[in-house]
C-alpha cells in the first residue's frame, strides 16, 4: 500500500531506488510542482480520450464554469491560512445572489452589487466575531451560520427564484471580452488582488502568522482577533461576489443555489496543498485545485460517464486530497 | 509528497477507467440528456425508457447530471454543447433560470427540447409533456360520475408555483364548476411529498366533517392523504392522485386510493428520444408533443402491469 512509500525523500535515496528518488527529490525541492502536474496529466489524459476536450470552446467553457467556485475558494484560502474554515459560503452565495437580484429588480444594479457584497461581508464578520471573541470552534460557528443563512435566503424569497433581472446585469454571465467570458475576467481580477494582499501587505503577513501560531502572534503584538475577523470578512464578501456572478449566469436569484460549495471549495484549497491546520496556502495553487475539480467534472461529462460514478470519483478525490495533506505533514 | 504523486496517478487512472466505461461505438445521432435528478425514481424510469428507444433507433445518448441544482444543470448543458451533441433533451429545474442553457444551445445551433418540465424560453424547440389541463378535466369528470355530482371536495394542489399542478387544478375546477352539487371546500398547497400530504390531509379531515373527495396533485400526496383517511376511519372519502407509480396502483387495487392517472415515465422517455430522432431526420413536431395518459381506478387496476420488485 501507499503508506510504505511515504518516507522522506532522503531515506529512499539511501534505499537505492534511484529512479523514483530523482522524482522525489525534484518534488521535494519544488513541492508546488505537484498541483500543476496533476492538472497537466489529467488534461493530457482527457485530451487523448476526447477530441472535444482541447477545443477553444471547451477550454473557455471550463474556465467559465470554474469562475464561481474559484471566487469562493480564494476567500476560503484566506480563512484556511488564518487557521479557520467556513462552512457558510454556499448559503452566502445564495443569500447574496437573491438579495442582490431583488435590489436590481427594483432598479439599481450598483445597489444590488453593493447589497450582495455587503450581505457577504456582514455574515463573514459575524462568523469572525463568533469564532474569535466568543471562542466558538469554526466548525460549529459556521455550521450554524450555514443553516441560518440558508433559512434566511428561503425566507427572503419565499422559496421562489427572483427573476426578470435587468439585461445590463445578466450580460455579465453571458458575454465576453475578446472571447474571454466576463466571469473569468472578474475571477482573474479578484485573484490578482488577493495574491497581492496575501504576499505583499502587512495584513497578508499577519493572516499567515495567526494561522501558523496564534499564541506567538498574540505575544508579538498582532491583534489576532481583528485579523481573524478580517479573514472571515474577506471570505464572506468573496462568497457574496460569487453569488452575484452566479446570479448573472443563471439570470435569477436562486434560494437553493450554492449547495456543497463549502465542501468543494475546501477540497480545492486542500488539493492546492494548503494545510487545514493553518499558516500555509497560496491562492495561485487553490485556483489550480479548482481547475482540477472542474476539469475532472467536465471531462467525465465529455466522456459520458454515469453520474453515479462521478459522485464516487469526486468524493474519492476529496478523501485522497485530505489524506495527502496528512501524509505531507508526517512524511 | 509521494502521496501527492499517487494522487495524480489515481486521478488519471480514474479518467482512463471512466473513459473505457463511457465509450460507445459511433452511431448516427448523439443526443445529450440533462434530467432534473438522477435519484428520483420517476427520472430513473424516464432515462431507462430513453435508453431502450435509443437502442432501437440507433442513437447514442450522453447523460449529464443536475441534482436539482440549476448551476450544475447549466454546466452540464455547456459540456454537452462542447461535446458536440446533435440535440439536447432537458427537464429544466427552473422554467426561467434555465433560459441561459437554452440560449447557449441555440447559440451553438443545437436544437433543445424540454421533457416533463417546460421552460419559458423561446429557444425551446419542442416540449414533450403531459396534457395537464385535459388530465385535470378527466379527473373532474371521473369525480362527477363517481359522486353522482354531489358532495364536498378538498384539493391538495401541490406546490403553489409549479405550472403542471396549476394547469391540472384549473382543468379539474372547470369540470367541477359545471356541477352545482359539487363544492370545493378547501384548496391547500404543499410540496409533492407523502409526509406533507399526510399532514395537510389530517388538518383537512379535522376541519371538514363532510367530505366526499380529496383531490391530490400527485401520488405521493395522495398516498399521504389516504393514510390520514384510513387513520380517521373515513374510508368512504375518495382520494385521487397522479403519476401511476407502483405503490399508488397497489393502493387503488386495495381500495386505499380511488384513482390515479398513469403517466408511464418509461414511455415518456421513449417518446422523447423518438421525437428527437424524428426531428433530426427532418420530421418537425409541433411545439407541444403530448404523452398518452390512462385513468386507473378499481375497474382496471388489476390489469395494470407493475414492474417486478428490484432484485437484491
Amino acid at each position: 500500500m501507499v503508506q510504505f512509500n511515504a518516507a522522506p525523500a532522503a531515506a529512499t535515496l539511501a534505499g537505492g531506488e534511484r529512479r523514483r528518488s530523482r522524482w522525489s527529490l525534484l518534488l521535494a525541492r519544488y513541492p508546488w510542482l505537484i498541483t500543476p502536474l496533476a492538472l497537466l496529466v489529467m488534461s493530457a489524459v482527457a485530451a487523448l480520450l476526447s477530441d472535444h476536450f482541447l477545443t477553444v470552446r471547451n477550454v473557455t467553457n471550463i474556465l467559465n464554469q470554474a469562475a464561481v467556485l474559484a471566487i469562493v475558494s480564494v476567500g476560503m484560502t484566506v480563512v484556511i491560512i488564518s487557521g479557520g474554515f467556513d462552512l457558510s459560503v454556499g448559503s452566502v452565495v445564495s443569500l447574496a445572489g437573491c438579495v442582490g437580484a431583488a435590489v436590481m429588480v427594483r432598479g439599481s444594479i450598483a445597489g444590488g452589487v453593493l447589497a450582495g457584497l455587503g450581505i457577504g461581508l456582514l455574515v463573514g464578520v459575524m462568523n469572525g466575531v463568533v469564532v474569535s471573541l466568543l471562542n466558538v470552534s469554526p466548525f460549529i460557528a459556521t455550521l450554524g451560520a450555514m443553516v441560518l443563512v440558508r433559512g434566511a435566503a428561503l425566507l427572503f424569497t419565499g422559496g421562489v427564484p427572483i427573476v426578470n433581472l435587468p439585461e445590463t446585469f445578466t450580460v455579465v454571465g453571458t458575454e465576453g471580452v475578446f472571447g474571454i467570458p466576463i466571469p473569468v475576467l472578474i475571477t482573474a481580477l479578484i485573484f490578482a488582488v488577493f495574491w497581492v494582499l496575501l504576499q505583499f501587505t502587512p495584513l497578508g503577513l499577519k493572516i499567515y502568522a495567526v494561522g501558523g501560531n496564534r499564541e506567538a502572534s498574540r505575544l508579538s503584538g498582532v491583534a489576532v482577533n481583528r485579523v481573524t475577523i478580517a479573514a472571515y470578512g474577506i471570505c464572506g464578501a468573496l462568497a457574496g461576489a460569487a453569488g452575484l456572478v452566479l446570479t448573472a449566469r443563471l439570470r435569477s436569484g436562486q434560494p437553493t443555489a450554492g449547495e456543497f460549495y463549502e465542501l468543494t471549495s475546501i477540497a480545492a484549497v486542500v488539493l492546492g496543498g494548503a494545510s487545514l491546520t493553518g499558516g500555509e496556502g497560496k491562492v495561485q495553487r487553490t485556483v489550480l485545485g479548482v481547475l482540477i475539480i472542474q476539469v475532472l467534472s467536465n471531462s467525465l461529462n465529455l466522456l459520458n460517464v454515469h453520474s453515479y460514478w462521478q459522485r464516487v470519483l469526486v468524493g474519492g478525490i476529496i478523501i485522497v486530497a485530505a489524506a495527502v495533506d496528512r501524509f505531507r505533514r508526517t512524511a | 509528497m509521494k502521496a501527492r504523486v499517487l494522487l495524480v496517478g489515481l486521478m488519471s487512472l480514474a479518467l482512463v477507467l471512466a473513459a473505457g466505461a463511457g465509450r460507445a461505438a459511433a452511431k448516427e445521432f448523439t443526443l445529450g440528456v440533462s434530467l432534473a435528478s438522477d435519484v428520483n425514481p420517476f427520472y430513473i424510469a424516464m432515462a431507462n425508457g430513453m435508453k431502450m428507444q435509443a437502442k432501437e433507433t440507433g442513437a447514442t445518448l450522453r447523460f449529464v447530471t443536475a441534482n436539482e441544482d440549476m448551476a450544475t444543470q447549466l454546466n452540464g448543458v455547456q459540456d454537452l454543447i462542447a461535446a458536440g451533441v446533435n440535440l439536447i433533451l432537458i427537464s429544466p429545474i427552473d422554467a426561467v433560470a434555465s433560459g441561459a442553457a437554452y440560449d447557449a444551445a441555440a447559440k451553438a445551433n443545437i436544437p433543445i427540447m424540454s421533457i416533463a418540465r417546460g421552460a419559458k424560453s423561446e429557444k425551446q424547440t419542442a416540449f414533450i409533456r403531459m396534457n395537464e389541463e385535459q388530465i385535470g378535466e378527466e379527473v373532474g369528470q371521473w369525480v362527477v360520475k363517481q359522486t353522482g355530482g354531489k358532495g364536498n371536495i378538498a384539493m391538495l394542489s401541490g406546490p403553489a408555483g409549479a405550472s403542471f399542478a396549476y394547469f391540472m387544478a384549473q382543468g379539474f375546477k372547470r369540470e367541477i364548476a359545471k356541477n352545482p352539487g359539487l363544492r370545493i371546500v378547501a384548496e391547500l398547497h404543499s410540496g409533492l411529498t407523502r409526509e406533507e400530504g399526510l399532514k395537510l390531509a389530517e388538518d383537512v379531515l379535522t376541519a371538514q366533517r363532510d367530505l366526499a373527495v380529496i383531490y391530490a396533485a400527485n401520488d405521493e400526496i395522495a398516498l399521504g392523504a389516504s393514510q390520514a383517511v384510513q387513520a380517521a376511519k373515513r374510508a368512504t372519502i375518495k382520494v385521487t392522485g397522479l403519476n401511476g407509480i407502483p405503490p399508488a396502483v397497489m393502493a387503488v387495487r386495495e381500495g386505499r386510493m380511488a384513482l390515479t392517472v398513469g403517466l408511464n415515465p418509461v414511455d415518456w422517455g421513449k417518446l422523447g428520444v423518438k421525437t428527437a430522432v424524428d426531428y433530426l431526420n427532418g420530421v418537425k413536431p409541433g411545439k407541444n408533443v403530448y404523452i398518452r395518459h390512462l385513468l386507473i381506478d378499481s375497474s382496471n387496476a388489476q390489469s395494470i402491469k407493475l414492474p417486478p420488485p428490484p432484485k437484491k
